[in-house]
C-alpha cells in the first residue's frame, strides 16, 4: 500500500515535471523564434541604411535596387521590401504554430499517458478492495454456522444430555457442516467462475429431460416442506447449453424457490418453457415470500442475500444467484427475477440459446 | 402479561439463524429463564409492543430491520430493556456503534458458551440492582439542588424546570452516584458497576457520561458543586452541593 502510494506521488511528480518542462520549451522556443525574426530585421535595417546612404551619396536608386535586392527604393527613401516583410512576419507565425502544435501534442500525449496509468491504477485498487470485502464477507458468512458447531460443542459438554437432546445436537452439528461445505464449494466455484478458468461445452440439450432429473433430484425434499413441483416443458425442445451448467442453474434457483416457499407454510413452483426467435426461456415461478421489485438485479451480486424473514429456515450462502448469473453469461444466455412484492411469489426466467438442429 | 418478576426473568432471543437460535433458546431455559425467540427485528420491536422482558438478545445482520435499528428504536419508544447484540461483526467500530445506540453488552461470534451466560446474569443483575435500589418510593426520586431525578421513569426536571429525558446509563451513574453521597466514587467501580465489562476501550466514558451530568443538572457544569471531580480517582456527589 504504502509501495503504491510512493509509486503515484513519483508519477505524478515526474508527470507536473514533463508538462513543465514542455510548457517552458514552448515559451522557449516562442521566444527564440521572435528573436530570430527580430535579427533578421536588424540586419534588413543595416541594408536599408546602408541603400539610404547609398542614395543619399547619388547612387542611383535602380543600381541600389540591384545591390540590395530587399530594399525598395521609393524616390529618395530606401524601405523594407513588401514582400520581405511579409515573408519575417509569417516565418515568425509559422514557427509559432510548429512550436504550438507540438507542445499541445506532447502535452496531450502526456496526459493520455497519464489517464491509461490512472485508470490502470484504479482498477487495480478497485480488485484489491474487492478481495478484501469478499475475504471480510466470506469470514463472516462462516462465523454463524461456527457459531452454531460450537454453542451445540459446548452445551454438550456442559449439560447432562438425554439421548434424544444429544441427537438433535449432532443433527444440528451436521447440518452446520454441510453449512460450511456447501459454501467453501460455492466460494470455489464462485472464484472459479470470476478468473474465467471454466471451459464450458455448448451442446445441444433437450430440455424437459435435462430439467425433469434435476426436479427427480429435489421432489422428495419439497414434498416435505409441502411444495408441489409442477415441470411443464415440452418435449423436443432443444437449446445450447453445457450439460453440468445448465444442471447447476437449474438446481440452484430451484433450491432458492424451495426456500423462499418453505417459510410461508407450501406452495408450488412451476417450470414452463417457450420457444422465442433465437432462445429458449425457462421460467421457475414460485408462490413463495418473494422481494421487493428493486431488488431484483441486486439480487445475483455476491452475498446479496434474500431475507424474507417470518422464520426462513433457508441456509442461503449468498452466491448461488452469483453462480447462476455467472453461468449463464458464459453459455451465451440470461437470467432475470422479477416480484411483485414481498409476498407476492417470485419468477426467474433462464434463457439459453435454441438449438435448432437438436444432437447431430 | 406477566407481573414484573416474571417479565425480569424473561429474555427475548432475536436471531435470524435457526440453529443458533434454538441453542441460545435452550441453553437459557436450561439456566431457568422465560425465552422467547423471534427471527427478525420487525417481529422483535412489534413483540416489545405488547410483551416486556428482562433483556433482549440482539442479532445485529437481522432480516428487514437490522439489530441497531430495533436498539435505537427501542430507546427512542422509551423501552430501557438492557440489549446484549450478539453478532459475527466483533470489530471495535461495531462495539462502539452498539453500545452507542443503546446496547448494554456486545458478544462476538462465535462465543463461548460460558462467557455468554455469564455476561447475561452480569446485565440482569445489574438491572436487578438498579431496579432493587429504586424500588421504595424514596429511592425512586432523587431531589438535589433543585433538580429532581425520578429513577423509575428515567426522566428528571432541572433547577431551570426544564425536563430531561436520561439515558439508561445516566441514570445508573447518577443512581450509583446517589447511593453513596459525600463518597469517592473511582472509575472503575462505575465502570463495573453500570457496564460491568471490559466493553469500552477507556476510563474516559465514564468522564464524558459525567460531563453530560452536570450539563443536566449543575447551575454552572464549569464549576461543578455536586458532581466533583477527585483528580486521579473519580468522582464524589454531594447532595448539598460544594460551598
Amino acid at each position: 500500500m504504502k509501495a503504491t502510494r510512493l509509486f503515484q506521488v513519483t508519477a505524478l511528480a515526474l508527470v507536473v515535471v514533463c508538462a513543465v518542462q514542455v510548457g517552458w520549451w514552448l515559451f522557449d522556443q516562442r521566444a527564440y523564434a521572435i528573436e530570430k525574426v527580430r535579427d533578421a530585421r536588424a540586419l534588413y535595417s543595416q541594408q536599408i541604411a546602408a541603400a539610404q546612404a547609398l542614395l543619399d551619396s547619388g547612387t542611383p536608386g535602380g543600381r541600389v535596387s540591384a545591390l540590395l535586392p530587399g530594399v525598395v527604393i521609393e524616390g529618395k527613401r530606401a524601405t523594407l521590401a513588401p514582400q520581405v516583410d511579409e515573408m519575417l512576419l509569417s516565418e515568425e507565425r509559422r514557427r509559432i504554430n510548429q512550436y504550438a502544435w507540438e507542445g499541445g501534442f506532447f502535452l496531450l500525449a502526456l496526459a493520455l499517458c497519464n489517464g491509461v496509468i490512472f485508470r490502470a491504477l484504479r482498477a487495480e485498487a478497485r480488485v484489491r478492495q474487492e478481495q478484501e470485502s469478499f475475504l471480510a464477507l466470506v469470514s463472516h458468512q462462516f462465523k454463524t454456522p461456527l457459531a452454531s458447531l460450537q454453542l451445540s460443542l459446548e452445551t454438550m459438554a456442559m449439560r447432562p444430555l438425554s439421548p434424544d437432546q444429544s441427537r438433535t445436537l449432532i443433527d444440528r452439528m451436521l447440518s452446520d457442516l454441510g453449512r460450511m461445505e456447501a459454501m467453501v464449494t460455492q466460494i470455489l466455484e464462485s472464484v472459479r467462475l470470476e478468473r474465467g478458468r471454466v471451459d464450458l461445452r455448448r451442446e445441444p440439450l433437450e430440455l424437459s429431460g435435462a430439467v425433469g432429473r434435476v426436479v427427480s433430484h429435489l421432489d422428495e425434499r419439497a414434498r416435505k416442506e409441502r411444495i408441489t413441483i409442477c415441470a411443464d416443458i415440452a418435449r423436443g425442445v432443444y437449446v445450447l447449453a453445457d450439460p453440468l451448467a445448465l444442471d447447476v442453474v437449474v438446481r440452484n434457483l430451484l433450491e432458492n424457490a424451495i426456500a423462499a416457499v418453505t417459510p410461508v407454510g407450501g406452495g408450488t413452483i412451476t417450470l414452463t418453457a417457450r420457444q422465442l426467435a433465437g432462445e429458449v426461456e425457462l421460467e421457475v415461478k414460485d408462490s413463495g415470500v418473494g422481494f421487493r421489485p428493486s431488488d431484483g438485479s441486486r439480487l445475483f451480486e455476491k452475498f446479496s442475500r434474500l431475507h424474507p424473514g417470518g422464520g426462513s429456515s433457508y441456509f442461503g450462502t449468498g452466491l448461488g444467484l452469483f453462480i447462476v448469473r455467472r453461468l449463464m453469461q458464459l453459455a451465451g444466455g440470461r437470467v432475470s427475477a422479477h416480484s411483485d412484492g414481498v409476498g407476492q411469489g417470485a419468477q426467474f426466467v433462464l434463457a439459453w440459446p435454441v438449438a435448432p438442429a437438436g444432437p447431430t | 402479561m406477566n407481573t414484573p418478576a416474571q417479565f425480569y426473568n424473561r429474555i427475548l432471543v432475536v436471531e435470524d439463524d435457526p440453529h443458533l437460535s434454538a441453542g441460545v433458546m435452550e441453553n437459557l431455559r436450561a439456566e431457568g429463564y422465560d425465552v422467547h425467540a423471534v427471527a427478525d427485528g420487525q417481529a422483535a420491536l412489534d413483540w416489545l409492543k405488547g410483551e416486556q422482558c428482562g433483556l433482549v438478545v440482539l442479532d445485529v445482520m437481522l432480516p428487514q430491520v437490522d439489530g441497531f435499528t430495533v436498539c435505537r428504536t427501542m430507546r427512542e419508544q422509551g423501552n430501557s430493556t438492557p440489549v446484549l447484540f450478539l453478532t459475527a461483526r466483533g470489530d471495535p467500530a461495531d462495539r462502539v456503534r452498539g453500545l452507542e445506540v443503546g446496547g448494554d453488552d456486545y458478544l462476538a461470534k462465535p462465543f463461548h458458551l460460558q462467557e455468554f451466560l455469564l455476561r447475561v446474569r452480569a446485565i440482569l443483575r445489574r438491572w436487578d440492582w438498579y431496579r432493587s435500589a429504586s424500588a421504595t418510593p424514596d429511592s425512586a426520586v432523587l431531589r438535589f439542588a433543585g433538580n429532581e431525578v425520578d429513577f423509575r421513569a428515567f426522566r428528571a426536571r432541572s433547577w431551570n424546570g426544564l425536563a430531561q429525558e436520561l439515558t439508561e446509563k445516566e441514570a445508573m451513574i447518577l443512581k450509583v452516584l446517589a447511593e453513596r453521597p459525600g463518597e469517592i466514587v473511582s472509575r472503575e467501580d462505575l465502570l463495573e458497576k453500570v457496564w460491568g465489562y471490559d466493553v469500552f476501550p477507556s476510563t474516559r466514558t465514564v468522564d464524558n457520561f459525567i460531563l453530560r451530568l452536570r450539563k443536566r443538572f449543575e447551575r454552572d457544569p464549569a464549576t461543578p458543586r455536586h458532581f466533583l471531580t477527585v483528580w486521579g480517582v473519580g468522582y464524589r456527589f454531594l447532595i448539598e452541593g460544594e460551598s
